[in-house]
């Protein structure tokens, strides 16, 4: 996608010596509910050897509850800041978009209202921590 | 103490003592020749997935050993069990007695042994002898992933041709006629039977584990397994290279038996 | 990257690769003679960590642009190196509990300041080690705390195991060398120096021997109560120069042992790897 060079390095053996083991790419789970996380990659020859070697090298202390394993070269990278990084103006999207103080004072002077204080006027509430995914 | 299985007549603990035995040495003698393979398998990926093998199996023994002295309850723990007996006190099939070999010895030697010890422990999952039943629950679960595992590596032996083929054609005439060894019949397995221990008596399990076995190897055209030699002494008479290993793993230990390692 | 760069973290990382799978055959020859269930599956599982480690620390390795068959071919041949301390013998039991506890410590006071290496993916590589590495350590202290605990004979050969893998510990963190010169901090590949890595090693680890009734064989060992700086004789860096390129008391058997594994195996490889992969 891009010409500055991947992120990913080279799928198949790097030294490109011909050989048939290729690198799957390793996400691990914690714990139900966490985020699958990326724990590392390791050589095999298919796909059912790679879930094998995927729960040895990031299972066998009972550390993970759930792995996924993927070939390297399916993974499809896009990091082309053209599309990822646009270089106009987005802040319409972003909360930090919208800065209305000095409008809130005017509005309250307005209205003859204090400001109000305590609570948190500023967003919604904070997410709660416990997650239903799963 | 617990003394797991006092209310068994004394024929049925002593029939169940042996088949605990017999269990416990199977893991413990293949848990150690594979062990060998840690650190310099033909892929550091298959190292590390062949030391769990091997590891797994031995935490098996342990389980098994410690039910056993539960049962003989001598005072004897599960360490001086596995360790403390000399060569010919050991009850391992004869299957086992192969040394580790190459590769393809190690892979054919596993897969003949993890399918025969899938029927057995089958046979045992509902077991009249609680303590067995809760263990062998266990272990099946773990057996799983071996089964697994080696059958791939079998497969693909089986089917790639050239030396690899070459070399597991010569394993499996090696050990052909030991391969049924895991599941000859015991001297007490009667007892077993009768008092509901084991689901079937050990010719049927064996003959259950042939047919398994019959499809992969019609699949891959290879030669069928020859019928046991000397199934009276499927568990006795070990060979120089269980010998050897004897000597390794009480090396240590027997510096001075009655020392905390 | 900066192709000094790249090429600077590869020799690092190979050869610390290297030193995870030579460090393997010491502590393997004594798998077989674990002298209790317990601890047969602990070492299985400690030296199945170092493939593991090896396997990881390959990988970043492999993905700076040389292949794994490349990497082992270069070990063996002895174009590249691998850490003293895996150039001696073992010969008893309490070496296995030394080794877990010591040489383990010791590598781990380095790996431990590589979590903040520039080089990301072998920094999180290094999160992991460590924190496996870790369990060795405790495997380690457990066998030898048992064995000074036991008989006379027990605690003589932790003494003797000891009194020979001093010299080695002291000298595998490498002569004090001048931060301002030292390429692998100037690119931040690694973070400390080798005295500063050797201070902390017998900061933790030396009172920790002495409160076992253990002793060092090193009259000049001990700490300043000012600067609270460890002093010792002057480790053999003579010996350490001669050891690493591979003419230590076992370099060459070691060698030989894993070319000929390595070729005892190349039929399996080259049903998985391809012909090419398992000449390598």
């Amino acid at each position: 996608m891009t010409e500055h060079g991947s992120y990913l390095p080279p799928a198949g053996e790097s030294a490109g010596d011909g050989a048939l083991l290729e690198p799957f790419e390793v996400f691990r789970q914690e714990k139900e509910g966490d985020a699958m996380r990326h724990g590392g990659s390791v050589m095999a020859p298919d796909g059912e050897l790679a879930v094998h070697y995927a729960r040895e090298m990031y299972g066998r202390r009972q550390e993970s509850i759930r792995l996924w394993v993927v070939r390297r070269s399916d993974i499809r990278e896009l990091d082309d800041p053209d599309l990822l990084q646009p270089p106009l103006d987005r802040s319409f999207k972003k909360p930090g978009g919208y800065v209305m103080r000095d409008k809130l004072a005017a509005a309250r002077e307005r209205s003859g209202q204090e400001k109000p204080s305590g609570g948190r006027p500023r967003s919604a509430p904070p997410p709660t921590r416990k997650s239903h995914e799963g | 103490m617990t003394t797991a299985g006092a209310d068994l007549v004394p024929a049925t603990r002593n029939a169940l003592s042996l088949l605990l035995l017999s269990m416990a040495d199977d893991e413990f003698v293949i848990g150690f020749s594979d062990s060998e393979w840690t650190g310099i398998a033909p892929l550091l990926e298959e190292d590390v997935a062949m030391s769990s093998l091997a590891q797994d199996e031995l935490g098996h023994a342990q389980a098994l050993y410690r039910l056993l002295a539960d049962v003989v309850a001598d005072g004897r723990d599960a360490d001086a069990i596995a360790f403390d007996r000399p060569p010919e006190g050991y009850y391992h099939a004869r299957l086992l007695d192969h040394p580790r070999g190459d590769w393809a010895h190690t892979i054919a030697r596993r897969f003949l042994y993890d399918t025969a010890d899938a029927v057995r422990l089958e046979a045992l999952a509902n077991s009249s002898f609680v303590p067995l039943r809760e263990v062998v629950d266990k272990v099946r679960r773990e057996e799983r992933y071996h089964v697994m595992h080696v059958t791939t590596w079998f497969e693909r032996l089986a089917g790639s041709g050239g030396e690899a083929r070459g070399r597991l054609l010569d394993a499996l005439e090696q050990m052909g006629p030991d391969a049924g060894t895991v599941l000859s019949p015991l001297p007490t397995e009667l007892a077993l039977e009768m008092a509901a221990i084991v689901a079937a008596p050990l010719a049927e399990l064996e003959a259950r584990w042939r047919a398994s076995l019959a499809p992969t190897f019609a699949r891959f055209d290879l030669p069928p397994l020859p019928p046991t030699r000397d199934p009276d002494r499927a568990r006795t008479n070990h060979s120089d290279a269980f010998r050897w290993l004897h000597g390794e793993f009480t090396s240590v230990r027997q510096l001075d038996r009655g020392a905390t390692w | 990257m900066p192709d000094e760069y790249r090429q600077g973290v590869l020799r690092f990382v190979e050869m610390h690769a290297n030193s995870e799978l030579m460090g393997v055959l010491p502590e393997r020859e004594w798998i077989l003679r674990a002298p209790t269930l317990r601890r047969k599956l602990a070492l299985t599982a400690k030296v199945q960590d170092e493939v593991g480690h090896a396997q990881l620390l390959y990988r970043v390795a492999e993905d700076l642009g040389k292949s794994r068959g490349q990497m082992i071919e270069d070990l063996l041949a002895g174009k590249t190196k691998f850490h003293n301390v895996f150039h001696y013998p073992t010969r008893s039991w309490a070496d296995v509990g030394v080794i877990a506890w010591l040489v383990d410590a010791a590598a781990i006071v380095a790996q431990q300041a590589l979590r903040d290496s520039s080089y990301a993916p072998y920094a999180r590589t290094m999160r992991k080690i460590c924190w496996e590495e870790s369990v060795h350590i405790m495997h380690g202290r457990d066998v030898v705390v048992t064995m000074v605990n036991g008989t006379q004979a027990q605690r003589d050969m932790v003494q003797e195991a000891l009194d020979r893998w001093w010299g080695p510990l002291m000298q595998m963190h490498g002569p004090r060398s001048d931060r301002a010169r030292d390429r692998d901090i100037y690119w931040r590949i690694k973070a400390k120096t080798s005295e500063e890595l050797r201070q902390e090693f017998l900061s933790i680890y030396v009172p920790r021997v002495w409160e076992l009734g253990l002793t060092l064989p090193d009259p000049e060992l001990r700490r300043d109560r000012e600067d609270g700086v460890w002093h010792y004789s002057e480790p053999d860096w003579q010996e350490l120069r001669t050891v690493v390129t591979n003419h230590g008391p076992r370099s060459q058997e070691r060698l030989a042992f894993r070319r000929e594994n390595w070729a005892d195996t190349a039929w399996v490889r080259a049903i998985v790897l391809g012909a090419r992969g398992a000449a390598a």
